[in-house]
């Protein structure tokens, strides 16, 4: 049984907002003063006021190194751990993403064990999130990525009816949703998300597929926002220097990718 | 030296030389041991996964979706003799899945075993493999997507009155295949199941939604 549940009190969709594509303007520095000199009591005359940046409105990308602390994902015989090759990606996309005036956030910056529940805790705690958490496969053709997004099964079977009439069927929730299903009805949105980072990726990783993939890809399950899965091939190679040197095309394929999808989808999926 | 220091130590290299004299031995035992345990162990899987058949079965060319290049199944037709029941046909297709491909076909642990296969009332199936599906899998989510990929499409080209799949590890419900594909849920095999082609004797005269399903097996 189901007893965790996401509220889902979301705000109704803006209108597009026109991300930044630059990073925010540097805080407006004092003026040297001259040495010997007295300090200025007053200043005759007040500098202009930097103009108040518009609050960010934009999506809270919430970027999953996934593994981490005792779990170490996939390991490559020339010792590659996927834990580490991940948070190393990860860093590299938050700064692509910031550079571009994106609001970043890691489900772990260090070597520790985060659960399933407390990464979803972490994407869903924000109310216009997008989830991408980042893995590397131990098996398939070097130097190619995959996208997933969830994919999920039938459902049960409904109880069989009975005679009994002592027990009242609950009535239908619209605000709350199950938390192993939190993902369900986001599931066309990422594949929208996961279609525009994929045709990214493939013009930069050779032999890439052009689509993305179905998958019940279990980080994702419990996320109530537009979430993918991506996956580099793999800890395999031989030369763990080239599974680093992957990190700066990801970083840029992944933040194009968001742009794309913001511009196709302005409200985010929200 | 006095002569009680030299007994003692008389009696301590008696018993160094005893002890080295044993090490030898005592490594033999613990590798027959480990051998047992691993006989042990090939032993029950020779029995579970003994061929299943029937002189009722009929050999068909049973497609096998196996690896055909990095990341990519294709069907592969291999002459099976199989069972009309759903359960028992499952477990033969199942079998031959994990026992006759190539290295390079190879989808699923060569030590994977089928340990149990169950139909329900609603055409649902239950698979139950051994931990050696979940351990021994190459980790990420492409190779146990295609692990899945391939017991599902198998199922869903052989045994078409199934209407979807529960996966089991010895014999409990797990969260992930191997901390990527979700377990938790049911895989989607044939959308509507489908009468069987031969009708199990039992549920002959029983309404046509019961004879598509076959009561648990084993």
């Amino acid at each position: 049984m189901l007893f965790a549940f996401v509220a889902q009190a979301r705000p109704l969709p803006g209108p597009p907002q026109q991300q930044q594509q630059t990073a925010p303007p540097p805080k407006p520095q004092a003026a040297p003063q001259q040495p010997g000199s007295p300090p200025s009591q007053a200043p005759a005359v007040q500098p202009p006021a930097a103009p108040a940046a518009p609050p960010y409105t934009g999506p809270m990308i919430v970027l999953d190194p996934a593994h981490g602390g005792t779990d170490t994902g996939a390991r490559g015989e020339t010792g590659a751990l996927e834990k580490d090759l991940v948070l190393d990606y990860a860093g590299m996309a938050r700064s692509e993403l910031e550079s571009q005036g994106f609001h970043v956030v890691l489900t772990r910056t260090g070597d520790t064990n985060v659960s399933f529940a407390d990464r979803a805790a972490i994407a869903n705690s924000y109310r216009n999130a997008i989830f991408i958490t980042l893995h590397v496969a131990s098996t398939g053709a070097f130097g190619t990525v995959r996208t997933y997004y969830d994919q999920f099964g039938s459902e049960p079977a409904p109880p069989a009816a009975t005679n009994t009439s002592t027990t009242v069927a609950a009535p239908h929730s619209t605000t709350l949703i199950p938390w192993d299903e939190a993902q369900l009805p986001h599931v066309d949105v990422s594949r929208q998300l996961a279609t525009a980072i994929q045709a990214q990726l493939a013009q930069r990783f050779n032999g890439s597929p052009a689509a993305p993939t179905p998958a019940a890809v279990r980080d994702l399950r419990s996320i109530d926002a537009p979430a993918v899965a991506i996956e580099v091939s793999s800890v395999s190679v031989q030369n763990p220097n080239a599974l680093a040197a992957l990190a700066g095309p990801l970083a840029v394929s992944i933040a194009r990718g968001i742009q794309a999808f913001l511009a196709a989808t302005p409200s985010g999926g929200k | 030296m006095p002569r009680d220091l030299k007994i003692v130590l008389g009696i301590l290299t008696v018993a160094v030389l005893v002890g080295l004299a044993s090490l030898g031995g005592l490594h033999e035992r613990m590798k027959g041991l480990s051998e047992n345990s691993h006989a042990d162990e090939e032993a029950r899987r020779e029995v579970l996964t003994a061929p299943i058949s029937t002189p009722t079965d009929v050999t068909v060319q049973a497609p096998m979706y196996w690896f055909a290049g990095t990341n990519q199944l294709a069907p592969v037709n291999v002459s099976l003799a199989l069972s009309a029941d759903p359960a028992q046909r499952a477990r033969q297709v199942l079998n031959a899945l994990i026992a006759d491909p190539t290295p390079q076909q190879r989808t699923l642990p060569a030590s994977t075993t089928l340990l149990g296969f169950y139909v329900l009332s609603d055409g649902t199936a239950i698979a139950d493999f051994s931990d050696a599906l979940a351990t021994e899998i190459p980790s990420g989510i492409a190779s146990e997507q295609a692990a899945i990929d391939s017991i599902v499409d198998t199922l869903k080209a052989n045994v078409p009155s199934l209407f979807r799949l529960k996966i089991l590890i010895q014999g409990q419900e797990v969260d992930t295949l191997a901390g990527h594909i979700d377990l938790t849920g049911f895989f989607d095999l044939n959308p509507v199941p489908a009468q069987p082609a031969i009708p199990p004797l039992h549920s002959q005269n029983a309404p046509a939604a019961s004879a598509a399903a076959t009561a648990a097996i084993r």
